[in-house]
């Protein structure tokens, strides 16, 4: 390992969490009125933005690829230049974003009941605000509570999570410096109800007996990240309705 | 009364972008958001919430909202000024914060906001360049202001203005040497210096309704079924540094004489704004 300790003899992490323990959450909904949903997660120091447009009829660009059976889902991930220790030339357009873009919107393709939205198209921008790792799943979780925001038809939550191997112990919800240490890194969006895997990437070399065992504790950590979501979106409808209400 | 038209039908009719629904508000003296004419939105302003940045702020107009992150680097001088560092204003309005913009290059929107930007920071001389230079000909600052509207209610010249001053002034730049002996730059990240700035600007904007209704902060809607437009820009002693009137209709002199009064009013409210949150 390149001279950096991941995990203490205590069997601390470098930002003082335990293996398995996800950074601090903080979500919110509905934070935009131009959106016809939006909302904000906070993981750690990772922050993101997502705002959903539509459904809506299709803009022209998109025209060639209408179906008469489903909707479109465009994707849009942008990275502010501010966002990591190094400044980004281009917030978007470049090879890595584009890549983020097209997964983004494959998770989305096979959670979204598109079938409901024939001739449309669903919008989902993501602005990362600050990176420090797991920028896809922050970016997942985020899209889901503003889907939800938008009230659009989705088989169930996709959370996101990620985890390394570091010393034979995984690490749950890895922050940029785990990230760029050279482990193997598995991050995956799963349906937690359904109990299905959307989506799923390694990065780098991991032993195929050690698989099971780090894919097992992202499930685990996307189950605890459906736990957060879904107390905020419980919080928000009881916000909302008791302000129908209350005037 | 701002309940009762934000109910339900209320915000029905305020998508309807006609022209009789304003002027019947216009009328009586009062906007559809409940506003009177010159009244201004409630502001909010946070700085330093991201600390990847050098500086940054988020600032809410009412709903317009406004990220700007500052990322200072060190870079060559250019040859016309060797001893001045650099400030590069960006502002991005991308498709997430209207469905007004489309994605793609900036749109012509932006680049206005990011020219008024830089016209500001060049004529009224607000930092002072000269201290961002770290060796003359050589090395010198230079700072990165991108600022990234995040939803777009209307005035983001307003917004953008607040959130590059508050940014700025939120800036910490670290102590920077160069060893004459090996040429090798040391930067002393333990030792940072706040950034001095010459002037502190308050943007103000107004837009002309039917040639004769003059209205402050407007909204996106307004924005659509105004004309004219007229921005005043103030300093923290209360004088007008700057002003802008891209075209439009016609205005007459106590009009123009009325907005100056009011943008100094707004100046002064925004100054102690910054004062209170920036210490």
């Amino acid at each position: 390992m390149a001279g950096l300790e991941l995990i203490s003899d205590q069997g601390y992490r470098i930002d003082g969490r335990k293996p398995t323990e996800l950074r601090q959450i903080r979500c919110r909904l509905g934070v935009f009125t131009q959106a016809d949903g939006s909302s904000y997660v906070e993981q750690g120091n990772t922050k993101v933005l997502a705002s959903i447009y539509g459904p809506h009829e299709p803009s022209s660009n998109m025209r060639s690829k209408i179906s008469h059976d489903k909707c479109i889902i465009n994707c849009e991930y942008s990275q502010a230049s501010f966002s990591s220790a190094e400044r980004k030339h281009r917030p978007r357009g470049d090879r890595k974003s584009l890549d983020m873009a097209a997964h983004i919107k494959q998770t989305f393709e096979s959670c979204i009941h598109t079938t409901l939205y024939p001739r449309s198209q669903i919008d989902i921008f993501l602005q990362i605000l600050q990176s420090d790792g797991s920028n896809y799943c922050a970016c997942v979780n985020a899209a889901t509570l503003a889907i939800v925001d938008a009230g659009i038809a989705m088989k169930d939550y996709v959370c996101a999570c990620s985890a390394s191997l570091a010393k034979g112990t995984t690490l749950v919800d890895i922050n940029h410096v785990e990230e760029s240490a050279g482990c193997a890194e598995l991050s995956a969006a799963v349906m937690p109800k359904l109990n299905k895997i959307v989506y799923s990437e390694l990065n780098g070399r991991l032993h195929e007996d050690e698989i099971g065992k780090v894919l097992d504790s992202v499930v685990l950590g996307c189950n605890d990240m459906f736990a957060v979501m879904e107390r905020t979106v419980r919080e928000h409808v009881e916000e909302t309705v008791s302000n129908f209400t209350h005037s | 009364m701002r309940t009762v038209i934000k109910s339900s039908t209320g915000q029905l009719r305020l998508n309807d972008k006609s022209d009789d629904f304003y002027k019947l508000h216009l009328k009586e003296g009062i906007r559809p958001d409940g506003r009177m004419l010159m009244e201004m939105r409630p502001m909010v302003l946070n700085v330093g919430s991201i600390s990847t940045a050098s500086g940054s702020s988020l600032v809410k107009v009412g709903n317009t909202t406004v990220v700007c992150g500052i990322k200072a680097e060190l870079t060559e001088p250019n040859a016309s000024h060797p001893g001045k560092g650099i400030v590069v204003p960006n502002v991005e309005l991308s498709p997430l914060c209207s469905p007004k913009f489309k994605p793609g290059p900036p749109c012509d929107q932006a680049q206005v906001v990011t020219k008024f930007l830089d016209n500001l920071i060049q004529s009224t001389n607000l930092i002072c360049l000269d201290d961002l230079c770290v060796e003359n000909d050589k090395l010198v600052w230079i700072l990165y202001c991108d600022l990234i509207c995040i939803d777009y209610d209307g005035n983001i010249v307003d917004a953008s203005v607040i959130s590059l001053m508050a940014a700025l002034q939120n800036v910490k730049l670290p102590e920077v040497k160069i060893n004459e002996e090996c040429e090798s730059v040391e930067v002393n990240l333990k030792c940072t210096a706040t950034l001095k700035l010459c002037s502190c600007p308050v943007s103000t904007t107004f837009r002309v309704f039917d040639r004769s209704n003059i209205i402050a902060d407007p909204t996106s809607m307004e924005e659509e079924l105004t004309e004219g437009q007229l921005t005043i820009v103030t300093d923290q002693q209360g004088r007008i540094i700057y002003m802008e009137r891209p075209g439009g209709v016609t205005l007459q002199e106590e009009h123009v004489e009325k907005c100056m009064k009011r943008a100094v009013i707004r100046g002064a409210e925004v100054q102690t704004l910054y004062m209170e949150v920036t210490g």
